[in-house]
């Protein structure tokens, strides 16, 4: 339990009523925070470290099974460290480095996390800066904007494989092209292979992810230009900036904060993307698409192997973990990022 | 009402922007909501199309390019009746299930990070810290806990209940949960609760008849983030489910494998499970707003 230093358990000779309400509260602090802190620890803190030692063991779906087995018909040593069915090593870990499927899903997550940071921020700080401005029907585009957010990401996928489907005849997207190369006169109808080509099918998944979070982006960016004061902006145009001088030198340095904040915490969603491939390319064409936490699930689930799912498991949480501390470091380094 | 949208008018009308500039506007805007609204209006037609009018199409304006049909939506609500309402509610139960117990132990843990002092001695932890490692939670890549809420839950025999999508969820939606919390009561003065205790109400009392009906409108935030995230969620719901308690996101990720891709019920389906959310969503927008900007933007 944590330890109160701030009201240490004396009397403080007070009248009645403070005693209660100091009494009361010196409990009071514990219950109201307590659940939160219970539920963490046991769900949150525990896995993480558990996972930490069955990454240090060959623990194999069915291992425990074959263990109480082994025991219920006597054996006397049992299967494994203690009877358990498994046993330690650290053999996952040199695995790790000969593994080129899990090296190729890191770099198809970072491209993810990169470039899906990069487009998502573009254009939400686009439409946030449009959005900004007064125009008719304003609260109902805004309104209209933010639809995609609250779409399940597994309906969005299937959405998006309607669009990016390559046959004319079914696709919309695929129509238009269609259409629009006919209207060019090009002797190549464009035509692109969106999950079956190498190259095009992270495009996809990107695009897919994109629209449906930029609309996240537009939303805070927005609150944040909403909280700049306008007398700046007329200070600046009394001095005769121009419309990208303001957005460039007043806009921009100001949301600098907060534009930290949302690719932060968009870049760590973007770790955890998973449905969208499922639904869409499974992983292929080979391994292209396929995420960390797809392979670490495939791993875990499809393969039963929990050890090694574990340590990559933690090749994930490390990389977060880089990519938290830097952002943290140089948003501190240049100013204003809140951390509390 | 009147008022508002005559001062909203004016101020339209006051900012004299050059031509080219209110037109570029407009055509971004429109622009926009036609890549937001047409994937949902794919998805409404195709939901009306027969399988023919979806394979040989593409057809876009219903009456004129195809005879829409509403065979689907009666299989669904028909021949798939109980499928779908076992799914469905599997769905609204954890959802609403979590949403409870995330708004209860939010709206806790955030008042006591608000108004008591804590210090963790042997971390050397004092609230600022305890509330940063407690939303630093909340970005833990969630293929962490695969593994090993595979095997609580099998020792505990949580997979495939209620109870045990219940509190996956409300574990996820927590630390969000307190972060709103916290930031809401920082900015609830503590005046009223202090006059209520002096007239011998308990810190209890106090919290229950005073701060948690002033801050409403953050219970409505946390409870909207917590049911979107419970009803959207896909991978824990794909790992711990098995039949009884597969929610909306697994079943439609499904359709993949059990039946061949049918993109007419597909779509059915989808809106199914989309168009009560972002209903909800549209109706309480504000409170979104003002969720998601709690912390990340000052005032």
């Amino acid at each position: 339990m944590p330890r109160d230093l701030n009201h240490p358990p004396v009397d403080t000779g007070g009248p009645r009523g403070v005693d209660r309400v100091v009494n009361e509260d010196r409990i009071m602090k514990r219950v109201f925070l307590s659940p939160a802190v219970v539920i963490l620890l046991a769900l949150s803190i525990f896995p993480l470290l558990w996972s930490l030692g069955i990454s240090f063991t060959d623990m194999q779906r069915g291992g425990s099974t074959i263990a109480r087995q082994a025991a219920a018909e006597g054996i006397e040593s049992g299967v494994g460290f203690l009877g358990l069915g498994f046993e330690l090593t650290g053999r996952n870990y040199e695995r790790l480095l000969g593994d080129t499927r899990l090296h190729s899903t890191v770099r198809n997550t970072m491209i993810y996390v990169f470039f899906g940071v990069c487009i998502q921020y573009s254009i939400g700080l686009g439409l946030a800066t449009v959005l900004n401005q007064p125009f008719r029907g304003r609260n109902i585009v805004r309104v209209i904007f933010l639809m995609p957010m609250m779409m399940t990401p597994v309906a969005a996928a299937y959405t998006g494989r309607m669009f990016f489907d390559s046959n004319p005849l079914r696709s919309p997207l695929a129509h238009f092209f269609r259409e629009l190369s006919k209207a060019l006169q090009l002797e190549n109808n464009i035509s692109i292979p969106w999950f079956t080509d190498l190259g095009w099918a992270p495009v996809a998944i990107l695009i897919i992810d994109a629209w449906q979070w930029i609309p996240f982006m537009t939303l805070i960016l927005l609150a944040g230009m909403q909280a700049i004061p306008e007398d700046i902006y007329e200070a600046a145009r009394v001095d005769g900036a121009n419309v990208a001088q303001i957005f460039a030198r007043i806009t921009l340095p100001i949301l600098l904060p907060i534009s930290l904040t949302v690719i932060l915490i968009r870049g760590l969603e973007i770790f955890k993307i998973i449905d969208v491939i499922v639904v869409t390319t499974g992983g292929g064409p080979g391994s292209a698409t396929e995420s960390l936490t797809l392979y670490i699930f495939e791993q875990a689930l499809s393969n039963g192997n929990y050890g090694y799912a574990s340590a990559i498991a933690y090749v994930l949480l490390v990389l977060v973990i880089i990519f938290a501390t830097l952002f943290l470091a140089t948003g501190r380094r240049l100013g204003g990022l809140r951390t509390d | 009402m009147a008022n508002k949208a005559k001062a909203k008018r004016r101020s339209w009308r006051s900012s004299r922007r050059p031509l080219w500039q209110s037109a570029l506007l407009y055509a971004i805007v429109v622009f926009w909501c036609f890549i937001v609204l047409f994937p949902f209006y794919w998805l409404g037609t195709t939901s009306l199309k027969r399988p023919i009018d979806v394979s040989r199409g593409p057809k876009y304006i219903p009456y004129r390019d195809f005879q829409p049909i509403p065979d689907h939506w009666d299989e669904m609500f028909g021949s798939q009746r109980e499928s779908t309402e076992r799914h469905f509610r599997n769905s609204l139960i954890s959802a609403i299930g979590s949403t409870i117990l995330s708004v209860i132990i939010g709206a806790m843990a955030g008042y006591g990070l608000s108004r008591f002092r804590y210090f963790w001695g042997r971390l050397g932890w004092d609230n600022d810290n305890i509330a940063f490692w407690i939303i630093s939670q909340r970005f833990l890549p969630p293929a962490i806990f695969i593994v090993p809420f595979l095997l609580l839950y099998n020792f505990f025999g949580l997979v495939d209940t209620y109870p045990g999508l219940i509190l996956a969820y409300t574990m996820f939606n927590i630390p969000f949960a307190v972060w709103i919390m916290r930031d809401f009561f920082d900015g609830l003065p503590v005046d009223l609760e202090e006059s209520a205790r002096v007239d011998g109400a308990t810190r209890w009392q106090a919290f229950m008849r005073i701060v948690l009906p002033l801050s409403a409108p953050g219970l409505v935030a946390v409870a909207i983030f917590s049911f979107i995230f419970a009803w959207n969620e896909y991978l824990f719901a794909l790992m711990l489910t098995n039949y009884q308690a597969i929610t909306m996101p697994v079943l439609i990720a499904g359709q993949n494998n059990t039946r061949g891709i049918e993109w007419w019920f597909i779509s059915a389906l989808t809106l199914m499970a989309v168009v009560p959310v972002i209903i909800m969503g549209l109706l309480l927008e504000r409170f979104i707003t003002r969720g998601l900007t709690a912390g990340a933007v000052k005032g």
